[in-house]
């Protein structure tokens, strides 16, 4: 199987409390912030690995993981990460982050995808900066292909893969036909939820996302890595997205303290109306 | 800059045209001198919180070891063999890679850092310098693996820093040698398949050979496993000779040779130790500002607020960064082929005076807490003890430096 992964980098979301708004509220102000890969992103690498191998025999390859990223140079940092980890090859197409929106990148996307041929595009769910969690979808609708969002478990099998999308109250079950567009969840990364058709079912992953080894690292720089301009992936570069102000979110108010239940039932009840 | 970040974070042109300035030069960052140096930074930190961290107060406790935990440096990270060559199965990186793994594995669990230098630098390091290529090919790739863990015999009963006064010998027979002898405090020594043990074979005070011990051969065993104050997730225990033949062939270097393996071994044995008792201050700085700035409050103020424990914290943190840079720059003119025996010993002196104190201020910033099993600074300072104590004293580190500065001056 080839599995192309789109992936971005995020203010390190550990510290996301030091995340600022300029004075003027036009921008969000990250200086000082270690740029880190956006989770999610990572547990889609991770998924993406495990369905390219036999969980036994992690260090043998069977499919080709590509992974691709929008930014400037430095971002192949992280991407040179991902192939510490396990990618295949690495694309980064030419931008600046703020040349960018979830509608213009998932429309260059579509036109790698033509050109790369994946039998499945895998995303993480959202992006914990801007949380649009909307990129994985319009790809899916420009490409035409079968989608499944917030997957929690993935299985091959044949031509199509097996999706479990974890929803308020249980488990969506959904069989989708290969090529297709996926994204993914925290749990996807627990240790029996992802299923290559080689790995054996009773098999399990060490909980997470696995570690760059280091043998892994030093040949990092000798895997491939090409470099795009976004004109060559997307004619109309205009921004559709504008954000025409930041605020930073009120401090949340102090809390009420409640003598017993009673007073608690009857505020819920009367103050809040929850109940 | 933050201590605990993983690269200083710099976007050093963007910050200078927003102030419509000259663009600012990009700072040489010595403790990541290369991506792959970042990157090794990012598997040992992620894989110290995850991994490490989690079970390193249990291991404490019970003052155990997991063996099936120390393979998988080995076999999933590939972290042994950092300074033998890649041609030779290793990763050919360099001093600064050693110290970038034992400075962040020691921020989560110093004690089973502890038993990873004893495997990697103790041993692997000064084999693969001294040994022919015979000797390689018969145990390098099981301790690169991990599949032995290996170890290194050198201190004695009675002695110690007095090096040249130890008693093991080693009594040539035909094509093998008798070995005789006690070792003490050796790291790894319950669990070690193969140890790098110094004997005497002549009765000069140098006339000392360095040899490779398997713990299989007759006439070897490992004394009681020794209970101790801190680091008590390394196993330790005196190793004992009883007439144990060694093979000839098991003699690394010329007979009588071993100074010059334990002298080339020296100084990054000193800085991987110094890179724990960073490692260890780091943590406890983290530890103690966190507190003091989010956790605790007294008197309807934060602890950050009170002066005296501001010199805590502002202290700790500097002379950190102070033993920090020194420790890398120091790195920096380490390898097989360069000695910095003034530097190693600098650092050692340094860091480890700065690893205990950081973590006693540790301790007295969280106060009655600090004191307890539940928060990890306890165990920090009695980890950090034993590195003003293992690899040579800080008393030797002393004596060592003004010898160097005596010959230097005199
Ligand atoms: C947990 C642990 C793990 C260890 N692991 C290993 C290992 O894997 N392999 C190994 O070979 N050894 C190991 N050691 C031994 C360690 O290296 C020695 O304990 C150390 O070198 C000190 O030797 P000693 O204990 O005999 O103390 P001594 O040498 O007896 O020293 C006692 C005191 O006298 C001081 N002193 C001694 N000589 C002088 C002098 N000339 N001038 C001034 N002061 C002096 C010392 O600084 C110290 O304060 C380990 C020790 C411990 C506790």
């Amino acid at each position: 199987m080839k599995v192309l992964v789109p992936l971005k980098r995020v203010a390190d979301p550990d510290n996301a409390n030091k995340v600022k708004v300029t004075a003027d509220g036009k921008k969000v102000e990250t200086t000082g912030l270690e740029w880190k890969p956006n989770p999610f992103d990572e547990y889609a690498v991770e998924t993406a690995l495990r369905l390219t191998e036999d969980g036994t025999k992690p260090k043998t390859r069977a499919g080709e993981v590509v992974v691709v990223t929008f930014g400037p140079k430095e971002c192949e940092i992280t991407l040179r990460a991902m192939l510490a980890t396990g990618a295949d090859r690495a694309i980064r197409v030419e931008a600046e982050d703020d040349q960018l929106d979830g509608w213009l990148v998932a429309r260059a996307l579509k036109k790698l995808v033509e050109q790369e041929k994946p039998d499945l595009v895998l995303l993480g769910k959202q992006a914990v900066d801007g949380d649009t969690n909307q990129v994985g979808q319009i790809l899916a609708e420009l490409l035409g292909w079968p989608m499944a969002t917030s997957a929690a478990m993935i299985k091959e099998d044949g031509e199509a893969l097996l999706v479990g999308r974890e929803v308020d109250g249980g488990v969506i079950n959904l069989k989708v036909r290969l090529p297709a567009v996926v994204t993914v969840d925290l749990r996807i990364v627990a240790p029996a939820s992802v299923y290559s058709k080689l790995t054996k079912a009773d098999f399990k992953y060490n909980e997470g996302v696995r570690f760059a080894p280091l043998p892994a690292i030093m040949q990092a720089k000798k895997k491939p890595m090409a470099v795009l301009k976004l004109a060559d992936l997307a004619t109309d570069t205009a921004l559709r997205i504008q954000y025409p102000r930041f605020e930073p979110p009120k401090g949340r108010a102090a809390g009420k303290k409640v003598k017993d239940v009673a007073e608690l039932v009857d505020k819920l009840k009367n103050e809040a109306k929850v109940l | 800059m933050q201590l605990a970040s993983v690269a200083t974070p710099t976007r050093p042109t963007q910050q200078a045209n927003e102030r419509g300035g000259e663009p600012v030069k990009q700072p040489v960052d010595i403790f990541n001198p290369t991506e792959e140096h970042r990157h090794l930074r990012e598997t040992a930190r992620k894989f110290g919180e995850s991994v490490l961290g989690p079970q390193a107060s249990k291991r404490d406790l019970e003052e155990s070891f997991d063996p099936g935990l120390f393979a998988r440096f080995g076999s999933e990270l590939g972290l042994f063999g950092l300074t033998v060559s890649a041609d030779h199965g290793g990763v050919g990186l360099d001093s600064t890679a050693a110290v970038i793994v034992h400075e962040e594995f020691s921020r989560f669990d110093p004690a089973t850092t502890l038993s990873y230098l004893a495997h990697e630098v103790l041993f692997v390091n000064n084999f693969y310098h001294s040994a022919d290529a015979a000797q390689r090919d018969r145990y390098l790739d099981k301790v690169l693996s991990g599949e032995w863990i290996a170890g290194m015999a050198m201190t004695e009963p009675e002695a110690g820093t007095d090096v040249l006064g130890m008693r093991t010998t080693a009594q040539r027979k035909g094509d093998r040698y008798v070995m005789n002898g006690t070792k003490q405090f050796i790291t790894n020594g319950p669990y070690g398949r193969v140890f790098l043990v110094y004997a005497r074979t002549g009765p000069g005070r140098r006339d000392i050979s360095s040899f490779v011990v398997e713990s299989g051969f007759k006439g070897f065993s490992v004394g009681k496993k020794e209970t101790k104050m801190g680091m008590r997730g390394s196993p330790t225990s005196c190793l004992v000779f009883e007439d144990m033949e060694v093979p000839e062939e098991n003699r690394i270097g010329a007979e009588g040779g071993a100074l010059v393996h334990m002298m080339r071994n020296l100084e990054i044995e000193r800085l991987t130790l110094a890179a724990q008792s960073v490692g260890i201050a780091l943590r406890c700085c983290e530890e103690m500002t966190r507190y003091a700035t989010q956790q605790r409050k007294a008197f309807g103020k934060r602890l950050i607020e009170f002066g005296q424990i501001q010199q805590m914290v502002a202290e700790s943190h500097a002379h950190t960064m102070a033993a920090r840079a020194l420790v890398y720059t120091v790195a920096q003119s380490i390898s097989p082929g360069r000695r910095e025996s003034l530097g190693a010993a600098s650092a050692k002196l340094v860091a480890t005076g700065v690893g205990e104190r950081v973590a006693r201020a540790a301790i007295q910033v969280f106060g009655g807490y600090g004191y307890l099993r539940d928060y990890p600074v306890e165990r920090m300072l009695r980890d950090a003890i034993l590195l003003s104590i293992g690899g040579g004293t800080n008393e030797a580190m002393q004596k060592n430096i003004s010898g160097d500065l005596s010959d230097m001056y005199g």
